[in-house]
């Protein structure tokens, strides 16, 4: 099929959800979704395919006067991401059926959730094949509206709400710096199209256009210290909105930085040690607030952040390669980005989605409430250990591939002739390696107060498995993960050919990247782990069946009445941690002092409250909150409420026009 | 396959050998080298007792720690021999396969429920983390040295030229003794032989279990010990040996590694467990030295 017809074809699709959707029954309205969500994909992938495989296509739509051409080009890098857009939608329109089932009676509600699901998707791969900067921006906004209203469907608590608007404020800061970005681009070069990007990086200030473009993507991305938004807005949508969003809302602010980085040419050392530098303090504090928090969506949420510092190392280490020469160092650190781009979008969702498993069957998202859930809900527990260890980077799962690779690249980089950069390696690698021991003490600390020991709290309901619709999609994505873990080239060679279509360089000497091979022996240690480990576990479970086991309770040193209100807690396991790095993570306790007076304080209610805050939120945006609102106080006589005031501006704004048109200057 | 033979027969003696050194020290005879071998039999003969919270995380973890044990010994050469499995950037895959049997180990903790295990198991995973920085410099800076990513390369192309180098590699040891004290629970980050749950690191994770399973767990830290101890004696294996001289020279090193711990214990009271963090993060710094020390080897300062 051409281009025209399939974005035709998905355009129509998209329309066709308002006429369809509204009128269906409750129970069927998530189902026509996920059939729309399907067909888009499979239409979008018949155009991906080939030009993953290194054809790119392209097709130039004629818009009106106002927009000029409208260029759809659909190349490695664009087909990648639209890869990763499908697979992580369709998952989570299917877990959507099982997961909205609560909310059917919410008729007007659901209705407008499932319409803008279906949109939501189409701004997305909008958003990768578009190359008129005009109609990217409104594909892009679309993209920002569309999530906001997905993640306030609970538009009733406050607290979302709050989120929403957050959410929503800063997507707009974002907007307005690619803006500004995209109108100096139009100002140099007289064209919207994106070749006119590239054309603006080659002959002047590109640092200072790549800054606005990288802060406009980074907003969405969620780089430190754009990132606020993340950590409010994941835990207040609803489980299959989180999953997407972590899974692949961050990623276009990810495929936004790619795409302008593969326009730039010139001073790309620069850009890159900044790159590097900031990714690596955004994976460093995103993981050291996961490990603290007690909320898991929140925890998550965090995890995202550290994950795109992750990607992010990977992108700066492909930008220093390409400035110093290094082809080896580029390809490595790109393909390592693009690779853990799509890892991350299989495990998160997964997690996003058993999350989601927890929060219908608990109504809390405080792990300190729960514990003991794997006997209740095996299948989670399975989704959930299967999702930590992957993000974790632990093999067999498919994050150890992509770790593995960035690893690769700090080691090549290390060997740089230049000190500056072998030391900025290192500082990386040892930054790396104390990420992946922060994350294991966050994901021990999830799964083992979620899932183990036993419950902390009664719950109002007894929580039991959910049902097989929601498994699907995750049983779906954990065998992807695997798959991906033990034959780590299914992903690789296609992620190589789009790091290289994405370095400009059209043809390298010889077989440069010879990583396929060392993969493959991966994969197969892998499996090779699997293996061993089934064969201890046999060989264990044969020799001590022969005496049979006793169960009794814990040994808890002698004492015999303990209860359940005793396990150590998520907070206390992460206290010694949390201690070490105070001035990040600093603790704020709520308790009144118990004065020398009082030895026996009698009937006050006395309560303890501690939690942690966020070093951005409490040192820098609060602050600057403060100051902004304080500022605006002065314009709130404008704001005043008085419908004659209002009619008044309309009137005075009418005649400053016609005034401006009299003098000739608009 | 000669490595895990080697690192297989050390570890039936080594702890053995710091049993009999801090008994020798203190004045007293001690029992046999091969008494903790034999109280590992006895465990893998026992019935099990289980606690009823634990679930079937509990009874898996053992299996697959023993087994990512198993897994890092099998990357580790022997001189100029590689091991079992050897690939580029296995140096990677060594940390990564151990954090995997580590991830295992505290969820199994946890599984318990009992306050104790879960404090056991924030620290184990606090003192792993403090320490993972440390050994991906020592093999960043030997990456670096030697143009390699794997054991194998690495440790054969290792050779000693300067005094720059000889200072190099004693830190390098150092530091790899380090990490094993560390990695293994010993002094003076952990007492092994304390009787008090509240002050206890590895050995309050392992408080529930039993059996066969205790003994799995056991002789993986024999096993954990003897492969660190491998990594060391590979410092001092130069490429080119005969067999007959480089297996002397690896039993004399796992031997003198042993008496090494058993001396640290016996001289050393343990750290108080706020001291222990600071411990750690020198480790970092000595490593900082490696690649300082490895900058100048290269001539990278100009």
């Amino acid at each position: 099929m051409s281009v025209d017809v399939v974005v035709w074809c998905v355009l129509i699709a998209s329309g066709l959800s308002v006429f369809i959707i509204p009128f269906l029954s409750p129970q069927l309205k998530s189902s026509a979704a996920f059939i729309l969500v399907l067909l888009i994909a499979i239409l979008s992938l018949v155009l991906a395919l080939p030009a993953l495989r290194g054809s790119p296509v392209e097709h130039v739509f004629y818009g009106s006067s106002a927009f000029g051409n409208i260029p759809v080009r659909i190349d490695a890098l664009s087909a990648w991401f639209i890869l990763i857009v499908n697979f992580t939608c369709v998952n989570g329109a299917l877990y959507g059926i099982g997961y909205m089932k609560p909310y059917e009676n919410k008729k007007g509600n659901s209705t407008l959730h499932w319409i803008l699901f279906v949109w939501f998707q189409v701004s997305m791969l909008a958003v990768c094949v578009v190359q008129n900067s005009l109609v990217f921006l409104i594909a892009w906004e679309l993209m920002s509206i569309s999530s906001l209203l997905l993640v306030i469907f609970e538009h009733y608590k406050p607290e979302t709400l709050k989120a929403g608007v957050n959410y929503l404020v800063q997507m707009h800061i974002g907007v307005v710096m690619l803006s500004i970005a995209f109108i100096w681009v139009y100002i140099s070069q007289h064209s919207l199209d994106f070749e006119g990007i590239k054309a603006s990086f080659n002959h002047q200030n590109s640092a200072w256009l790549f800054l606005l473009f990288f802060v406009g993507f980074a907003i969405k991305a969620g780089f430190i210290p754009f990132h606020t938004w993340l950590p409010l807005a994941h835990p207040a949508a609803p489980s299959h909105i989180s999953g997407v969003m972590s899974g692949v809302i961050v990623k276009m602010g990810i495929y936004g930085i790619l795409r302008m980085v593969s326009y730039l040419n010139s001073e790309l050392i620069l850009i890159g040690i900044f790159v590097l530098i900031l990714s690596m303090t955004t994976a460093f504090y995103g993981i050291l607030n996961a490990a603290v928090v007690r909320d898991f969506k929140r925890m998550l949420a965090f995890c995202t952040i550290e994950n795109i510092g992750i990607i992010g190392m990977g992108i700066g280490m492909g930008m220093i390669g390409k400035g110093t020469g290094n082809t080896y160092l580029m390809l490595v650190g790109y393909t390592g980005a693009l690779l853990h781009t799509l890892n991350h979008s299989l495990y998160k969702s997964l997690l996003f989605y058993t999350a989601g498993n927890i929060y219908q069957q608990t109504h809390t998202r405080n792990m300190e409430h729960l514990g003991g859930l794997i006997k209740k809900m095996p299948a989670s527990a399975l989704f959930f250990l299967c999702g930590a260890l992957a993000i974790g980077g632990l093999p067999p799962f498919s994050g150890f591939i992509s770790e593995f690779i960035i690893y690769s690249g700090l080691i090549e980089g290390l060997k740089s002739d230049n000190i500056q950069y072998s030391s900025l390696m290192m500082l990386c690698l040892s930054g790396l390696a104390i990420v992946g021991g922060v994350s294991m003490i966050t994901f021990t600390k999830a799964f083992g107060t979620i899932f183990l020991g036993s419950a902390r709290t009664k719950l109002n309901e007894t929580p039991k498995e959910v049902s097989v619709v929601m498994q699907i999609p995750l049983y779906l994505i954990l065998l992807t993960t695997v798959l991906i873990g033990i034959f780590p080239n299914l992903v690789y060679a296609p992620a190589l050919s789009v790091a290289t279509a994405m370095s400009g360089i059209p043809s390298f000497s010889g077989n440069i990247l010879s990583m396929s091979p060392v993969l493959a022996i991966i994969g197969r240690v892998s499996l090779l782990m699997i293996v061993l480990s089934a064969i201890v576990y046999f060989i264990r479970t044969g020799i001590s069946s022969a005496k049979p086991a006793v169960y009794l309770p814990t040994w808890a040193c002698g004492y015999s009445s303990i209860n359940t209100r005793m396990q150590y807690t998520a907070k206390s396991y992460s206290k010694s941690f949390a201690k070490l790095f105070s001035f990040i993570v600093s603790e704020k306790k709520k308790y009144i002092e118990i004065g020398n007076s009082k030895i026996f304080p009698l009937n006050i209610p006395r309560t303890f409250t501690s939690n942690y805050e966020e070093f951005f939120e409490k040192n820098f945006i609060a602050g600057i909150n403060k100051r902004i609102l304080a500022f605006m106080n002065y314009f709130m006589f404008i704001h005043n409420g008085r419908l004659q005031m209002y009619i008044l501006y309309g009137f005075f704004f009418i005649v400053i026009l016609i005034i401006a048109t009299l003098f000739n200057l608009l | 396959m000669v490595s895990l033979l080697l690192i297989v027969t050390a570890s039936l003696f080594f702890t053995g050998i710091i049993i009999r050194t801090k008994s020798i020290l203190s004045g007293r005879k001690g029992p046999g080298i091969f008494q903790p071998m034999k109280d590992i039999w006895r465990l893998f003969r026992k019935g099990s007792v289980f606690s009823e919270t634990s679930s079937v995380i509990f009874q898996i973890a053992p299996s697959i720690y023993f087994a990512s044990v198993l897994m890092a010994i099998f990357l580790i050469p022997f001189g100029n021999m590689p091991g079992i499995i050897s690939f580029k950037g296995d140096i990677i895959f060594f940390a990564y396969i151990l954090a995997l049997g580590k991830f295992f180990n505290i969820i199994s903790a946890l599984d318990t429920g009992s306050s104790f295990s879960g404090m056991g198991a924030s620290r184990e995973a606090l003192y792993s983390l403090l320490v993972e920085p440390a050994f991906f410099i020592l093999m960043g800076s030997s990456a670096l040295l030697t143009g390699h990513t794997s054991f194998h390369e690495i440790f054969s192309s290792l050779h000693f030229g300067s005094h720059i180098s000889y200072a190099v590699g004693t830190l390098a040891a150092l530091v790899l003794i380090i990490i094993a004290l560390v990695e293994n629970s010993r002094m003076p980050v952990d007492d092994p032989k304390t009787h008090l749950e509240l002050t206890m690191v590895h050995e309050v994770m392992i408080l529930d279990n039993s059996g066969f399973d205790l003994g799995l767990i056991h002789y993986a830290t024999n096993l954990k010990f003897a492969m660190y101890g491998a990594l060391i004696a590979n410092f001092f294996l130069t490429p080119g040996y005969e067999l007959y001289y480089s297996i002397p020279i690896f039993i004399g090193v796992q031997i003198l590694f042993a008496m090494v711990v058993g001396f640290v214990e016996s001289f050393m009271a343990r750290f108080r467990m706020n001291h222990n963090p600071q411990f750690i993060i020198m480790l970092t710094s000595i490593s900082l030295l490696i690649f300082l020390g490895v900058l100048l080897i290269l001539g990278k300062f100009v």
